[in-house]
């Protein structure tokens, strides 16, 4: 073959089909959920705190809709063998087979179901803790997408501002609130320590807003004119999303312990309510007789914290590509 | 940086200021420090108390000047020369004193577990970045989040339990039963096949050995008597401490090294021979005599390191150094440890303690004492730990694993240095810096942390003097508590800042 | 001439990942000479930074590496870690891309230098920054007592990736390594480094691996190239051939790519397409899709890197006598764009 034939006609021809020898290429949000699938904690994790959740709340109902669960948490009665758990897991020990029996979780002192009495504590639990996790890293996100962005005085004065809140600890604030308001209810508790622990995430969210600022896609955004809002909400936020969920999740497994700490001290959720911390706290000297009325509200505690804590590391190790796993 | 210090402690005064402005304002608005005389039937002593605490309270003057006359005082404890007045409690108790008897108590209980904490949890953390994806990786994460989701007053229960009330019987009548024995096969198995790692197969084997040989030795160790008379004794003690001598050897240069390996044999050895020749001064020592054999240990070590190093003198005397320090805390414990037997007798065959920071009344020798705050920080130690570390393996694993993919580590490879060259000059100094602004944060943290601690295992400190404060809205001593903790957070955040610079060259520049 | 000091054969890396296995070199071979500099040419995924990192043993433990790689008389891929620690540094160095994060922000640029020395001799601490003092003035930085107790940030672009030449020829070594030196720098530095590394490989007598994707970079510096492309050498030849009798078409193209003075206002003539995913290769030439010398042979059965009518140069291409029929082939690829 000539080299003259190609001066007039090229062997590419225009009609050959475009071979494809790429990988087919996945948008990032693609990536980040095939990601957090595979980690097998987030998983077992997220599966855990579904069932806790749905339990929670369709066990004993909450507000006007009523549960599938007989018995409620407030009502006394009678206690039966002692109030010893009814729950019988181990098949043919006891000649009964697997059994659930009147009271699973056993009784209180005044004979109140446990089962109920820890459902309702769960629910409170959780409440405050997701009230907590979305309230402050709503907050968070706010402050420190502003001062990341402005800078100047707003960042000056927010900056100043979290340093304070940084300086109190804040089981003491929390304490002395819960103690001076804590008739007002776990929503209002919720509230107030929001107000406490947005900080961490403002200046998360800052540092990446700092770094971000700089970037060209910015620069380009606001060549193009468009309004400091939407840079903000369409170019910058979009891109702390990672950082934001993961300090989300970690937000909600440490309000957990918070409000359980709390209700401990006597400073959080108080009676007639009850948390899984108060429920602790006023049994706690029963751990030799009653065993159980220690363990049940424990366990559901450390199964809610750790759930959160894995789904936040999958979270994490799905939205650092760094951490990808080169299968050995 | 002396000018950066200086701005620093000005802001960070101010900042003091304004907290501790709006903490009064809180206090003061939650609660009525009068509350509690309404009901009083008798209208003659409710006017008399409410006149008295009224007057020691100031509670007739608007806000602002009480404020202003705390803060007086206050500041009369920075400035010498004015008296130190932080008002006083409900029941007319200065707070200061409250505080100076408070504060020792809480340091005393986070101390030891904050250090060991971090010192445990770093050690860990790193060991597991560098085995990355191993099965000790796995279980020590999986640890980690377990134990970072436990509440720990949940956790101080189980230990005053299992930790204290079933120990102490055990240790009563020792013998060999079988759920201990399994405890020990267990920790023994999950220690060693931790350390040795590999696979599976090898691994397995090892657990298995470890496991058996847990049960020998604590057989032995139940039979001679040992529990209720222990000790260690200059044999295990020079053991012990040939053992520290290679560990020293091996963290500054690799074994092959005979000249640091011999030198740091030879301060072991000279350790222990101080150690035991000072008996008689050892029998019911003084801080202070303890202190000045320990430099004396080392100050000879050193020499010894100094003469003989040659070319590796650096090397040999820090080897030297790490010597005699493990060489000081076996002997330590070997006094404290065969101490036990008296010190049982005297709290009635119940050694491990679970209320309060020391036996009330207490006399004996100082390593009797010694033991004594031992026992009673055991507990407390373990529940803090427990959380505390897990934060810190959690934290410097991520950031050893950060550092090891960094290219100045590809390059001390490609220079032909050691893995464990790589790994601790290189890798493990840049890990250092943001671990280390995260320890010291951490410490300022902790005395605000200790409150339920403290509550659990009834310890008198700074915690349980806030929780009755609390209970009845008694405002100076909330102020008392508050300012403290606020003044060793602002501290501690200076010192993680100033470390920051200190650790890291380029951030010293600006 | 001189003896050859190191043999590459058939050297193939792969990794496994999520996606599957990704070979990252198939079956690289080349030679070193003594006091030789060979320019391993290619863009961002051809392989080269890879092999590169093979012979040093800097690779995840994961890598699966075959092949054999002597160095003088030794496998390399057979050797113990210890050995291997041995010879890098000491007989094998290199210097990598960007010298702002090659070097520990956290120790002096002497510190270093003098333990990349110790590393390799007993000395005291003393003597080693003596002799880091004396490379630092050896590669051309001023007052080099002074900048050796400076950190690597407190240095230049230029002055740091200085450094890092001196620290790679502190133990005198036998070949140089160096992995696009020069991309991380100014253009106006980057003839000065060049010039340097020259410099320093002559008084250490040391051959050179220079790994980039710059042809004029290669000009002034290389006596062999080999260019490579996907994980395989496509042509291997010495340097003038390169650019006046190319045989291979992707060099071809690339050297065409090269924008030239007197071009000023014409047509800029790239490579259509993209190389290809290492781990969707097409059957056949790799080349081929965007080879505008495609015949139905390439598409079905890979070239692989055989004599051509020249000494000492191989080509891996089936089509390469009419590369060597053109006079000049770089026009090759101007049809094509005029088309398109």
């Amino acid at each position: 073959m000539s080299l003259s034939n190609l001066r007039l006609e090229p062997e590419i021809k225009a009609d050959a089909p475009e071979r494809e020898f790429t990988i087919k290429a996945r948008t990032q949000g693609q990536m980040v959920r095939a990601r957090f699938f595979r980690h097998r904690g987030a998983m077992i994790g997220f599966g855990a705190i579904m069932f806790v959740v749905i339990i929670a709340y369709t066990s004993i109902g909450f507000g006007p809709i009523p549960g599938w669960w007989g018995l409620d948490f407030s009502s006394t009665g009678e206690l039966v063998n002692e109030g010893r758990p009814t729950l019988d897991l181990i098949p043919f020990v006891d000649g009964d087979g697997l059994a659930i029996g009147a009271h699973p979780f056993g009784q209180d002192t005044i004979g109140r179901d446990y089962f109920a009495l820890t459902m309702r504590g769960t629910q409170i639990s959780l409440m405050v803790a997701f009230v907590i996790g979305i309230l402050s890293t709503f907050l968070g996100t706010v402050a420190g997408a502003i001062s990341g962005y402005y800078g100047g005085t707003s960042e000056a004065v927010i900056m100043r501002f979290t340093d304070l809140l940084l300086t109190i600890p804040v089981l003491i604030v929390a304490a002395v609130v819960g103690q001076g308001f804590g008739d007002s209810g776990p929503f209002f508790l919720a509230v107030v320590l929001s107000l406490l622990i947005w900080t961490y995430l403002a200046r998360l969210v800052r540092g990446e807003f700092l770094s971000l600022r700089e970037k060209e896609f910015v620069e380009a955004a606001r060549a193009m004119g468009a309004s400091s809002t939407r840079i903000i909400f369409r170019h910058m936020l979009p891109n702390c999303i990672g950082t934001i969920i993961v300090s989300a999740t970690l937000t909600i497994a440490a309000a957990i312990l918070i409000e359980a700490a709390l209700s401990y001290l006597g400073f959080g959720v108080q009676s007639p309510d009850t948390s899984l911390g108060l429920l602790i706290s006023t049994y706690q000297t029963a751990f030799s007789t009653r065993p159980w009325l220690f363990w049940w509200p424990g366990l559901f505690i450390i199964t809610i914290a750790l759930s959160v804590n894995f789904i936040g590391d999958g979270l994490r190790d799905a939205f650092d590509p760094r951490q990808t796993r080169v299968r050995a | 940086m002396a000018a950066y210090i200086i701005r620093r402690v000005l802001a960070s005064l101010l900042i003091l200021l304004a907290a501790t402005f709006l903490m009064f304002a809180l206090v003061s608005l939650s609660g009525d420090p009068l509350a509690e005389f309404v009901n009083n039937p008798d209208q003659d002593q409710k006017a008399l108390l409410i006149q008295a605490r009224t007057e020691a309270l100031n509670l007739d003057k608007p806000f602002l000047v009480q404020y202003f006359l705390w803060l007086g005082g206050a500041l009369g404890c920075i400035v010498p020369g004015m008296g130190c007045d932080l008002g006083v409690n409900l029941s007319n108790q200065p707070v200061t004193s409250l505080l100076s008897d408070a504060f020792p108590t809480t340091l005393q209980l986070v101390l030891a577990a904050t250090v060991l904490s971090i010192v445990l949890g770093v050690a860990i953390g790193i060991i597991s970045a560098i085995r990355q994806y191993s099965a000790f990786d796995y279980t020590i994460t999986f640890a980690a989040f377990l134990f970072f989701s436990l509440p720990i007053f949940w956790v101080a229960v189980l230990l005053k339990e299992f930790g204290a009330i079933k120990i102490n019987n055990w240790l009563a009548d020792p013998a060999v039963t079988i759920p201990v024995a399994l405890v020990m096969a267990g920790f023994s198995a999950l220690f060693f096949s931790a350390i040795i790692g590999g696979t599976r197969k090898r691994r397995t084997l090892v657990a298995l050995a470890a496991g058996a040989g847990g049960i020998a030795v604590f057989a032995l160790l139940v039979t001679s008597g040992w529990f209720v008379n222990p000790g260690m004794g200059p044999g295990l003690v020079t053991l012990g401490a040939l053992a520290g001598a290679v560990g020293a050897t091996l963290l500054f240069t690799n074994l092959e090294n005979r000249r640091v390996l011999f030198i740091a044999l030879a301060t072991a050895v000279v350790g222990v021979v101080i150690a035991y020749s000072a008996t008689p001064l050892l029998e019911d020592p003084s801080w202070f005599t303890l202190f000045g054999l320990g430099v004396v240990a080392t100050l000879v070590g050193v020499g010894i390191a100094a003469l003989f190093g040659d070319i590796d003198r650096a090397a040999a005397i820090r080897a030297s150094v790490v010597t005699s320090v493990i060489v000081g805390l076996l002997v330590f414990m070997d006094k404290t440890i065969s101490s036990f037997a008296a010190y049982s007798a005297s709290v009635n065959g119940r050694p491990i303690a679970t209320v309060g920071s020391k036996t009330p009344n207490f006399e004996g020798t100082f390593w009797e004492t010694t033991l004594d705050t031992m026992t009673h920080l055991a507990l407390p130690t373990i529940a803090i730990m427990l959380i505390s570390f897990a934060g810190y393996s959690r934290y410097s694993r991520a950031s050893m694993l950060e550092v090891m993919n960094a290219d100045y580590v590809r390059t001390a490879r490609a220079k032909g240095l050691t893995e464990r060259t790589v790994v601790l000059r290189h890798a493990f100094r840049n890990a250092l810096i943001p671990i280390a602004t995260l320890a010291a944060l951490d410490f300022g943290a902790v005395i605000g942390g200790a409150i339920i601690t403290e509550t659990v295992f009834g310890w008198k400190g700074m915690g349980v003097l806030f929780t009755s404060a609390v209970g009845n809205f008694d405002t100076y001593q909330i102020m008392g508590v508050f300012i403290v903790t606020a003044i060793a957070v602002l501290i501690f955040n200076l010192i993680a800042d100033i470390s920051y610079a200190v650790l890291d060259p380029r951030i010293r520049l600006s | 001439m001189s003896t050859e000091i190191l043999n590459v054969s058939d050297l193939t890396v792969g990794f496994p990942t999520d996606d599957g296995l990704v070979t990252a070199v198939r079956g690289v071979s080349y030679s070193l000479k003594e006091r030789e500099v060979l320019a391993i040419v290619g863009e961002s995924g051809s392989g080269k930074s890879v092999s590169a990192m093979a012979l040093m043993g800097l690779l995840p433990k994961t890598a699966r590496i075959t092949g054999s790689i002597r160095f003088r008389d030794e496998e390399v891929l057979d050797m113990t870690p210890r050995r291997y620690r041995e010879i890098r540094g000491q007989n094998i160095a290199m210097i990598f891309q960007d010298p702002m994060t090659s070097m520990n922000p956290v120790y002096t640029v002497g510190d270093q230098l003098a333990e990349a020395y110790r590393s390799h001799h007993r000395v005291e601490r003393k003597v080693a920054l003596g002799k880091a003092v004396e490379m630092l003035d050896r590669v051309g930085i001023p007052q080099a007592k002074d900048r050796a107790r400076s950190y690597p940030h407190e240095f230049s672009g230029g002055m740091r990736q200085r450094a890092m030449i001196a620290m790679a020829i502190i133990n005198s070594p036998d070949i140089i390594i160096a992995d696009e030196p020069t991309t991380a720098l100014d253009v106006t530095v980057q003839a000065q480094i060049l010039e340097t590394l020259v410099e320093v490989k002559d008084s250490v007598n040391a051959a050179v691996i220079l790994i980039t994707h710059d042809l004029g970079v290669v000009a002034g510096m290389a006596h062999r190239v080999l260019v490579m492309y996907a994980g395989r050498g496509v042509e291997r030849c010495d340097v003038e051939d390169i650019y006046r009798r190319p045989r291979m078409p992707y060099t071809a193209g690339l050297l065409g790519s090269i924008p030239a003075l007197d071009s000023a206002g014409g047509k800029l003539h790239p490579i259509a397409g993209a190389p290809p995913s290492l781990i969707n290769l097409p059957a056949g030439c790799p080349f081929s899709p965007r080879c505008p010398l495609v015949s139905d042979r390439c598409q079905t059965e890979e070239p692989q890197l055989l004599a051509t009518d020249l000494a000492h140069h191989e080509v891996a291409c089936h089509n390469w006598e009419q590369v060597a029929a053109s006079p000049d082939p770089t026009l090759i690829f101007r049809t094509a764009a005029v088309e398109a």
